[in-house]
């Protein structure tokens, strides 16, 4: 199938922030050209991504999905939902069924297994590892266990009913598991690869973590040395950070499938998930310590790329620290990209051949003006991406 | 002993963050100092296409002799993660990933032309992208660093140019007293004291991922420096500031 990628760069300004912190309270960091800077992880970033386009409802909730260990109780719950005569333990006793005949392991957890003892209800099994279903497939898996409900162990014998349970489990992945990946461990079969690649955010310029000594007064103190209710320090960064990651559409679309709807072209599936892709990469934040900080800052610019080769990131450009001190990071490092990316997409890329689109803000960014189409809105951005990533799939191979 | 000529492909392994780990469990996720030959056996049969229990089409490329050169070792960082569940919204199990900072460094692949020269060609125009050991870590740069035909793997590993950074060579000031280590595999035949690590991938499938021990000699090697860099800024380098 043809192969392509959508590479997504940008450059983000965050204040004095501490958006993804270690163990010891502190923001993460890296050393990166010999000197030490900001860092926050990809994992952090992917996390605010899922998050963002389900709270804004970027897609419809029949095409998102949960990780959760707690498929049993989800399913019986589905379970009661068409057929309310299912309830309770034989509710629970008939998903148990039919997770198993998906080939999922499900235990009862010991530690639940010894409370109950106490006279307590027999608690549900849980999956043993974290599974990750769409809500279409535990929708599915609801409606093969009502339908197996008289005798459920009789019903899963049968090689067929088994092999469609297996199926359901295996097709209509949700939206973030076909672009962020699954680890089952122990069922090989649906097991799904990440179509996205998110690499950490790191700050184009050396940055060092600071500490802020805070005293709290104690407002209801009447004591005439009122002293403070409490000390401490809170850690903390600023940075204009490269943000990138990659996208195989080709992954992806083979992760999630084709259009389901007969009303729909073939191609909407992976258009709807490129563009609350594109549109989440963008716009989410990490939420860490947010309430103190207040960083809620937007890209000053953003680079998406579609590209038939290979991904290509641009965080070499930076390798060499940025250091202007005194105007801020943002315009140097635009500078770099504007004589960076033409630089390598001549020696590596596909040169004019890889539509390019930029979305950028305020002067400081005026160097990027060249680099590719420039799109007037995050709406205009997203939906040209999309449109150019449905047209390309339509395309013969 | 095979005396058909083999040739040798070579890949640069550059990027802010690496992670090689070979014995890696649980919640502890370490790196070795210098990639696998599980991770860059995989990094290439990702490129190809290669799916994760075709353990028939994987061992052909396990097959390839494998060796490495530490061209900037980088510095170990120490990352601690904690996962939230997202339906109860307790907290997971903490872990701890360890990655390689700053690191650059030079593989290499022995072993049959034409499979080599498929390869470097995945490597341009991958199925699936290459990453320098976990997924979070893309590569900097390009990859594919060159197929060399007739060649030895330690031949190769001794005359590419030095990879470092700038910023790290001006650092450096005398890397012709300095030598790189590399780790490579024995040629057959060979009797020379070595090591095992077990990074031989005989399986991907996620269902039962497997590898076998390994004999790994270490060298030390005096590449050349790359001729064809000169920047006469060098001389105005900021770095002693920094």
């Amino acid at each position: 199938m043809n192969r392509f990628f959508l590479d997504l760069h940008a450059l983000q300004t965050v204040p004095p922030s501490n958006l993804n912190r270690d163990d010891t309270g502190a923001p993460k960091t890296a050393v990166y050209g010999g000197t030490p800077r900001a860092r926050v992880s990809s994992q952090a970033w992917k996390r605010a991504i899922r998050t963002y386009f389900r709270d804004q409802h970027l897609l419809d909730e029949s095409e998102l999905g949960v990780r959760t260990k707690k498929i049993v109780e989800l399913l019986a719950d589905r379970i009661h939902g068409l057929d309310t005569s299912l309830a309770g333990a034989e509710a629970l006793r008939i998903a148990d069924q039919t997770v198993q005949a998906t080939g999922l392991k499900t235990e009862v957890p010991k530690r639940k297994a010894d409370q109950a003892k106490d006279g307590e209800p027999e608690p549900a099994p849980e999956a043993k590892y974290l599974v990750f279903l769409s809500a279409r497939q535990l929708d599915g898996l609801a409606r093969l266990a009502v339908e197996g409900a008289g005798d459920i162990a009789g019903f899963f014998r049968d090689k067929k009913n088994k092999a469609r349970a297996k199926e359901i489990a295996d097709s209509r992945h949700s939206v973030d598991i076909a672009l962020f990946g699954r680890m089952v461990a122990d069922v090989a079969d649906i097991g799904v690869d990440a179509a996205v690649q998110v690499a950490h955010a790191i700050s184009v310029h050396r940055a060092e973590t600071e500490a802020d000594y805070f005293t709290a007064v104690d407002d209801e103190n009447r004591d005439e040395e009122t002293g403070a209710g409490m000390i401490g320090t809170v850690d903390f960064n600023s940075a204009t950070l490269y943000r990138y990651a990659a996208l195989g559409i080709h992954q992806l679309s083979a992760n999630l499938g084709q259009g389901l709807r007969e009303d729909e072209p073939r191609t909407e599936p992976v258009r709807r998930a490129v563009e609350a892709f594109v549109h989440s990469f963008i716009s989410s934040l990490p939420t860490g310590k947010i309430n103190t900080f207040g960083h809620h800052t937007l890209p000053d610019a953003v680079i998406v790329t579609l590209r038939t080769s290979r991904p290509v990131s641009f965080v070499s450009a930076f390798e060499d620290p940025v250091r202007s001190e005194s105007s801020g990071h943002v315009r140097e490092a635009c500078e770099r990209l504007a004589a960076y990316v033409p630089d390598i997409e001549r020696a590596y890329g596909e040169g004019d051949a890889a539509p390019t689109w930029v979305l950028r803000v305020g002067p400081n960014t005026q160097k990027l003006a060249g680099l590719g189409t420039e799109a007037d809105s995050l709406g205009a951005l997203v939906t040209a991406v999309g449109q150019a990533v449905a047209d390309r799939l339509d395309k013969p191979a | 002993m095979s005396t058909s000529p083999t040739s040798v492909l070579a890949l640069l392994l550059a990027g802010p963050l690496q992670a090689w780990g070979a014995a890696s469990r649980f919640s502890r996720r370490t790196t070795e100092s210098a990639p696998t030959k599980s991770g860059v056996i995989g990094l290439l049969a990702a490129a190809a296409g290669i799916a994760r229990d075709d353990d028939a089409a994987l061992a052909v490329l396990a097959a390839l002799r494998f060796g490495v050169r530490i061209d900037q070792p980088g510095t170990r960082i120490r990352d601690f993660h904690k996962a939230m569940h997202p339906v109860t919204g307790k907290t997971m199990p903490l872990t701890e990933r360890f990655y390689l900072a700053d690191a650059v460094f030079v593989a290499a692949v022995e072993g049959d032309h034409a499979l080599l020269e498929r390869l470097d060609a995945a490597l341009r125009s991958p199925v699936y992208p290459p990453f320098l050991g976990r997924r979070s870590c893309p590569p900097a740069t390009r990859v594919d660093l060159g197929l060399h035909r007739d060649a030895v793997l330690e031949d190769v590993l001794r005359t590419v140019a030095w990879q470092a950074s700038p910023w790290y060579r001006r650092r450096h000031h005398h890397p012709e007293t300095g030598q790189l280590t590399v780790l490579r595999e024995k040629q057959p035949g060979e009797d020379t004291p070595a090591d095992t690590l077990c990074d031989q991938p005989l399986s991907y499938s996620p269902a039962q991922r497997r590898h076998a021990l390994r004999s790994v000699v270490t060298d030390r090697v005096r590449p050349p420096r790359e001729s064809a860099h000169h920047d006469p800024f060098d001389a105005f380098s900021e770095d002693d500031d920094l």
